[in-house]
């Protein structure tokens, strides 16, 4: 499929289009987000837009760059639109979330604890990052973590539950994505979050992504597995050794590449298919090192996952972002590839911060011909009841607990 | 807590899991059908019920698809409910003699081990005798067997286990690689099984055969009787064993000089020997005599129950210390195992089933005792020894009035081998305990333990026709 501009027919491409460039805002359209935001505690990073086939996009919309785009959101009374000056599309933006405007009872907002984006709450109960400690964090990173590796900034597991039961009262909680940042332990910082992961399968019928650091042994896999996690994501970010290394210097150097790639791949033996994903930021490293990373990864059944990146303010770090011309084909090669091993790509769905691979169908003729049944059936009440049914069934089926310590030998 | 992954095709871990369910779902047709045809000839309504009732419970002690004790309770509810049995009857006979001479021995057993008695008997034995590499294997192998003659042979091997796994570390012997690693934890299993066969005291084996007996024919067996009836089987096993092991498994090491440091820097930390041991000891003592001659007349759970209540007057023991001791799951398999036995007996249905298995083809008397032996030989080798009496106690009696033979004889025939199972750590306590060290792989435990199975067998049968006759067991 040959790309060309006029993107707004094609969700992926307008997706990847407006991740690169961001959007304007309209006065009427920013007035109605506005009123939507107002109360919340903070403003989120951008603007979480649904495109058409239910593609949702996260926007940025406030920063320099954005304030050049062609493209503007505009508000009419049948709708919100986008436009590029030619033609336009029809949109929506989903209502901002109410719990938002609400605290904890510790008096924390809401919406400094849980960041909703579509179907998922993303938690990072603790802001510490040692990467920032020991000054080699990653250059391009804007995580929103202590960069004096603190532990001050850290929610209690009450906070969390209080912030999940508030998002699942809206219907917004049936994915919890829980991350951390490094930590000098062995196990990747599922000691820490393990608390919270239990809590939250405790109390709710939720499935569950943690995003940590690979641990040192793989018996920490098979522990955050067996404590409920449904989903794990260990990102390498670069694929190319040499990148790796100076871009993220305390992946490379307190983790190591081969450990990232050993954790993933013994991962991908324990989690269900398309369920263990590796963030590949895409212009961080050339167009054909992401797709070798695609390969490798896919190879070896793990989903990748790929980030458009975009220059920071604050950060050193400037690489010249990629056009969606040369991004728009490495998305397709991702769809076809995944599709092609066989791994299952559902789970890695309706991501608005990231382009997914079941949306790089939209490459592929135009999506023509596709219709996502499954995807829509996981989307219904019934669909997310019966993902959490089954992966709890495959988790019962699995997980073998004994009474013996390892190592031990006498009875 | 240790976590594993099985990670076995998802198809295959449903099917696994599926098995249980439609298992009960196929146990409980069966049991259906068995009940809906016709009765057969020769047997009443009760006896085919109770039939029935052994076999579900037969299918389920061998399977094991839930604990042997809730199996147990499982016959307690199917007797009177099927009516093979009245309630009060059913409920009566679990207040069989064996039942209590078992927990009392479970209580003595445990007081004895929490005292510390037990492990400085084993370590000053091991220590004086063991000080050559031979001598040290001939010290666990005789050690185990007697302290067996004692006590629970499960409870010595978990006693010795630490022991001789401390000693197999201090040689620095490679785990799975050692000859002498495998020898002594063989010997430690063989010592525990054949010592535990010596008398009641060895296992639960031989109070709930007795049980069945005394329940379906009105005989018993003195606790010095039986000793003496076996006694020879065990000399020749013990004397077989030690040359087979010391045969299949050469000393791979050279004369040791450190063991007797090693064992006598153990003896060392526990001490002088304290009032407790001395009191717990007398009174084992005391209980032992007390068993040999007065067990006639006073019968043998009344001298077991009353040494306990010594052992709480003289605070010796807390009821605490002993709970971990008392295996209550056995004493309830026990009392479970008992009423079925007396079921089958009553209803005509264990002499209707004898007549129907061996005794249609079995001419002798002779040839009986040779199938029941080596019927209980093989069985011990995949189910609990106590299910195996069980099982066959009921058919045996049958078979005992068929015969004409002393059903005294049909209890050894069948508590006897019972408890000679030596090849698969599955089969008892002794042989698991000895491969979960490490040194011992299940293929040498089946390798020796097939060449002592087939020893015991012919073993046995020699002492029942040549001795038997002797000292008055003749058939």
């Amino acid at each position: 499929m040959k790309y060309q501009k006029g993107y707004l027919d094609n969700p992926t491409l307008l997706k990847i289009e407006l991740m690169l460039n961001g959007i304007r805002v309209g006065k009427k359209a920013l007035d109605k987000v506005m009123v939507e935001m107002a109360g919340t505690d903070e403003m989120v990073d951008g603007i979480d837009i649904v495109l058409s086939h239910k593609t949702k996009a996260n926007v940025p919309y406030k920063e320099e760059f954005a304030r050049k785009s062609s493209y503007l959101l505009k508000s009419r009374r049948d709708g919100f639109f986008i436009t590029d000056g030619e033609g336009e599309v029809k949109v929506e933006i989903p209502p901002i979330p109410n719990f938002y405007k609400e605290k904890t009872t510790t008096g924390i907002p809401f919406s400094s604890i849980g960041d909703v984006h579509s179907g998922y709450v993303v938690i990072t109960p603790s802001k510490r990052c040692d990467f920032f400690y020991s000054d080699v964090e990653c250059r391009y990173c804007t995580a929103n973590f202590d960069s004096n590796g603190g532990t001050e900034s850290t929610y209690s597991v009450d906070e969390v539950l209080e912030t999940v039961e508030a998002a699942h009262s809206e219907g917004k909680a049936e994915i919890i994505y829980l991350s951390i940042g490094f930590g000098k332990e062995e196990d990747g910082g599922i000691r820490f979050l393990k608390p919270y992961i239990k809590a939250i399968k405790k109390h709710f019928n939720a499935l569950i992504a943690v995003e940590a650091l690979p641990p040192i042994d793989n018996i920490w896999v098979d522990e955050t597995y067996a404590i409920g996690a449904d989903s794990v994501i260990y990102n390498l970010e670069i694929f190319d050794k040499e990148l790796f290394e100076l871009i993220c210097p305390g992946r490379a150097k307190l983790i190591g590449r081969e450990r990232y790639i050993d954790a993933l791949r013994y991962a991908a033996t324990v989690f269900p298919s398309g369920t263990v994903a590796s963030h590949l930021i895409v212009g961080l490293e050339p167009p054909g090192y992401t797709i070798m990373g695609i390969d490798y990864l896919t190879d070896i059944g793990v989903i990748p996952i790929l980030p458009i990146y975009r220059p920071s303010p604050g950060r050193t770090l400037r690489v010249d972002p990629l056009t969606t011309e040369v991004i728009a084909p490495v998305y397709a090669h991702l769809y076809r590839t995944v599709k092609k091993k066989g791994i299952n790509m559902h789970w890695v769905r309706d991501i608005s911060i990231v382009t997914t691979p079941l949306e790089g169908r939209f490459l592929i003729d135009g999506g023509r011909g596709f219709r996502s049944i499954i995807r829509d059936f996981y989307n219904t009440k019934v669909g997310l009841k019966t993902a959490w049914g089954l992966a709890t069934l495959r988790r019962k089926l699995r997980v073998k607990e004994s009474g013996e310590s390892s190592g031990s030998s006498s009875s | 807590m240790k976590i594993e992954i099985d990670r076995r095709p998802l198809w295959l871990l449903l099917l696994l899991k599926g098995i249980r369910p439609l298992s009960f779902l196929g146990i409980a047709f069966v049991f259906w059908y068995l009940l809906s045809i016709p009765t057969p000839e020769g047997l009443t309504l009760a006896g085919r019920n109770a039939i029935a009732i052994f076999l579900v419970c037969l299918f389920l002690w061998v399977s094991n698809l839930i604990p042997l004790a809730v199996t147990s309770i499982l016959a307690i509810i199917m007797v009177p409910l099927f009516g093979v049995l009245t309630e009060r009857e059913t409920f009566a006979l679990f207040g069989n003699e064996a039942v209590f001479f078992i927990l009392g021995a479970f209580i003595l057993a445990g007081a004895v081990m929490h005292s510390g008695l037990s492990k400085r008997i084993a370590l000053s034995i091991m220590g004086r005798f063991g000080d050559s590499s031979r001598g040290l294997v001939r010290a666990i192998f005789l050690l185990a067997a007697i302290l067996s003659f004692f006590m629970s042979e499960h409870a010595v091997a978990a006693m010795l286990f630490p022991i001789v796994l401390e000693i197999a570390k201090g040689l620095k012997l490679r785990p799975g690689r050692s000859n002498y690693g495998k020898l002594l934890f063989i010997s430690l299993a063989w010592g525990c099984i054949i010592g535990g066969v010596a008398t009641f005291l060895g296992g639960a084996r031989v109070p709930l055969a007795v049980g069945i007996l005394k329940e379906t024919g009105g005989e018993t067996i003195g606790f010095i009787e039986y000793t003496v009836a076996v006694f020879p089987v065990v000399i020749i096993m013990l004397v077989v064993g030690y040359n087979v092991l010391v045969r299949l498994f050469p000393v791979d090491i050279p004369e040791m000089a450190d063991t007797g440091g090693l064992l006598s820097r153990r003896l060392q930390e526990l001490g002088k020997v304290s009032y407790n041991e001395y009191a717990v000891g007398t009174i084992m003592f005391v209980t032992v005599l007390a068993w040999v001659f007065l067990g006639g007349r006073l019968g043998l759970a009344i001298i077991a129950l009353t040494s306990v209540v010594v052992l709480f007057i003289f605070r010796l023991v807390r009821w605490k210390d002993i709970e971990e001791y008392v295996n209550w799951g056995i004493i309830l398999m026990y009392g479970g195992a008992i009423i079925l036995g007396t079921a089958l007996d009553k209803s005509g249905a264990a002499a209707w089933m004898a007549d129907q298995t061996i005794g249609a083809w079995a001419r002798t008397p002779w040839v009986v005792i040779a199938l029941l032996s080596l019927t209980a030989l093989v069985l011990t080798e995949g189910i609990s020894n106590v299910a195996v009496i069980a099982i066959l106690m009921p058919v045996g009696i049958g078979m005992a009035s068929k015969f004409g033979i002393d059903p005294v004889i049909i209890t050894f025939s069948i508590a006897v081998p019972a408890g000679l199972a030596f090849c698969l750590p599955m089969s008892t306590p002794a042989n698991a305990i000895s491969v979960s060290s490490n040194y011992v792989g299940v293929k040498d435990m089946a390798k020796a333990g097939i060449f002592m199975g087939i020893t015991a067998w012919i073993a046995f049968n020699i002492v029942a026709r040549v001795y038997w006759p002797i000292i008055g067991l003749g058939f």
